[in-house]
């Protein structure tokens, strides 16, 4: 008893929070003001808005904002309550029904967190014991939902249609070893269109084919992709010219082009239906406050009156992407027509830290001149494959070719000064 | 948790056998079905005996020990999928008093048909056969385990 009494006087506790030097990013963040719009007062400076996600520019958008100003006079700024407990305003049916119908699908359903969206499709279908194949540069919010389902995740290398091929072949042989449990077993490929992490898109007619081969379900997440990709904006689907009931499920948020917040997937009427039961994000959360639906409302309206802001959009990442080619030092990682792309050092030096505050010197560099930048950032310790450091530029429908231009050289300028 | 009530029991098939007058309608139904059985003009007594206590435990057989899962779905992202009822019960704590009741009445079923058989050796090796059958799936060693890989799936 002696012993123990000492031993507790003895005992120090860790601190709660881990002792952190000065200088961590987390501590020194940049303070915007005012809306983030094509042109963004950060720290007090106007620059141009070379980071928000805000592809079509809809987020300062007239009309979007009287229609949400409309809205919020009519309902109130939130709903109080989940979807299965009053929370179901008709702004809320006539966004989903109107989604479905964009995107030629049977049903959509409508979650209010974009994050939350695939986070709960996901276990929703994909349970212990079920087997799901995705991609190693999957985003934060795939990773979560696959954490929360259970399931045993084989990952395969980015874009490696060969690398799925073998796991999926491994997968056909265990199954003949032991149909009776292979027939209970669910199989699932989840990809995005348009990857977050890389700035490419996913094979999609290739899945399409092994995904009839091994009989394995689809779920693509197009958060990036839709509204941007594909004629009228419907995504990769119509990118590449693809029947949309091929793929099982489409989950995408709205925080992106639509520039609301929230979620939706879409699909077969069979499939989305479950999850009006059985996603924790749909049943146990508030629903989306209606002026933000009367705004995604009023932006897929803009988004089909106006088929040709994609036109535009590609060709001004096609721009950029051409003439950001050549930096010394500086590597493009993405697509030509993909208007998030990402910058990475060519030549790592050393370690994660100091390529980051290398960057950072590039970013406050830019940001002194004008053009804000950002750079992409990940939970260290949380991701299952993180990425290198990088830059992320995003190129919207706002921005003239001169700014374009500007951020080129800009970019070229603070390349030369700070890694030579 | 109460049959019909809300609850927030993850599983409720792991509480619903203590549930309020679980156990007076599981009595009152074999009850009935031996009662039927009596009333069937071909069947002797000792007949009737022996096919309650053969009828009664092959539906405990089937319900507790061989159908697997649960007909809804709960929110553990399918924990006791490839569970049985009785694996399932009490989240596999043993020896609780359902548990405990659901062993010993086939035995006391056994006893009843074996008084009213007068011991014959037919009927005893059918009876015999049959609570075997009911009792070995129960014990605590047996807890997840698949002979020969029966059931597994």
């Amino acid at each position: 008893v002696q012993e123990k009494e000492e031993l507790i006087e003895e005992w120090q506790p860790e601190p709660l929070v881990p002792p952190v030097p000065k200088d961590h990013p987390a501590l020194n963040y940049n303070i915007v003001s005012g809306p983030p719009t094509h042109i963004i007062t950060v720290n007090g400076k106007e620059c141009i808005n070379f980071a928000s996600f805000n592809f079509l520019g809809l987020l300062d958008n007239e009309k979007v904002k009287s229609a949400a100003q409309a809205s919020l006079k009519k309902y109130g700024v939130g709903t109080c309550g989940p979807r299965g407990f009053y929370g179901t305003f008709d702004v809320h049916l006539e966004l989903e029904e109107r989604l479905a119908k964009f995107m030629r699908t049977e049903e959509a359903i409508i979650y209010s967190y974009g994050f939350a969206t695939i986070a709960s499709a996901i276990p929703a279908y994909s349970k212990r014991g079920d087997i799901v194949f995705v991609d190693e540069a999957a985003c934060f919010a795939i990773q979560k939902g696959l954490q929360a389902s259970r399931s045993s995740i084989k990952l395969f290398k980015h874009n490696d249609m060969a690398d799925l091929e073998r796991l999926l072949k491994e997968q056909e042989t265990e199954d003949q070893k032991n149909p009776r449990k292979a027939r209970v077993t669910r199989r699932f490929i989840v990809v995005e269109g348009l990857y977050m992490n890389t700035g490419d898109v996913c094979p999609l007619p290739e899945l399409i084919k092994l995904k009839y081969k091994y009989k394995v379900r689809i779920f693509l997440e197009e958060s990036l992709s839709f509204g941007v990709l594909g004629e009228h904006g419907r995504g990769i689907t119509e990118h590449f010219g693809i029947n949309i009931d091929d793929i099982d499920l489409i989950s995408a948020n709205m925080e992106n082009s639509l520039a609301s917040i929230g979620g939706f997937c879409c699909g077969r009427s069979f499939i989305i239906d479950h999850q009006r039961l059985s996603g924790q994000g749909y049943c146990f959360s508030a629903s989306l406050p209606p002026l933000l639906a009367a705004a995604a409302i009023e932006a897929l309206n803009i988004m089909e009156d106006n088929p040709d802001i994609f036109q535009t959009l590609r060709a001004k990442s096609e721009r950029i992407h051409k003439a950001l080619q050549g930096i010394s030092g500086l590597k493009v990682v993405g697509e030509a027509f993909s208007p998030a792309l990402h910058l990475q050092l060519e030549g790592s030096c050393g370690s994660r830290d100091s390529d980051v505050k290398l960057l950072k010197r590039v970013v406050d560099y830019c940001m002194n001149s004008g053009i804000a930048l950002t750079q992409a950032c990940y939970l260290e310790k949380e991701e299952k494959c993180l990425p290198p450091p990088s830059i992320r530029v995003v190129i919207t429908v706002e921005q003239t070719e001169q700014e374009l231009d500007k951020a080129a050289s800009l970019l070229k300028e603070a390349a030369q000064s700070v890694l030579n | 948790m109460n049959v019909g009530v809300a609850h927030s029991e993850v599983n409720p098939n792991t509480r619903v056998m203590n549930s309020r007058g679980m156990w007076l309608t599981y009595g009152l139904g074999v009850g009935m079905l031996h009662v039927v059985l009596l009333s069937i003009p071909f069947f002797s007594v000792p007949v009737a005996w022996t096919l309650t206590n053969v009828i009664h435990n092959l539906g405990m057989y089937v319900f507790l020990h061989a159908v697997k899962g649960t007909p809804f779905e709960t929110p553990d992202q399918g924990k006791a999928r490839l569970l049985t009822h009785w694996e399932q019960l009490d989240y596999g704590v043993q020896f609780t008093s359902s548990r405990k009741f659901f062993t010993i009445s086939p035995i006391i079923l056994y006893f009843l048909a074996s008084f009213y058989t007068k011991y014959d050796p037919t009927h005893f090796i059918l009876n015999t056969t049959s609570l075997l059958t009911v009792l070995i799936p129960k014990m605590p060693q047996l807890h997840g385990v698949r002979i020969f890989g029966i059931n597994k799936y």
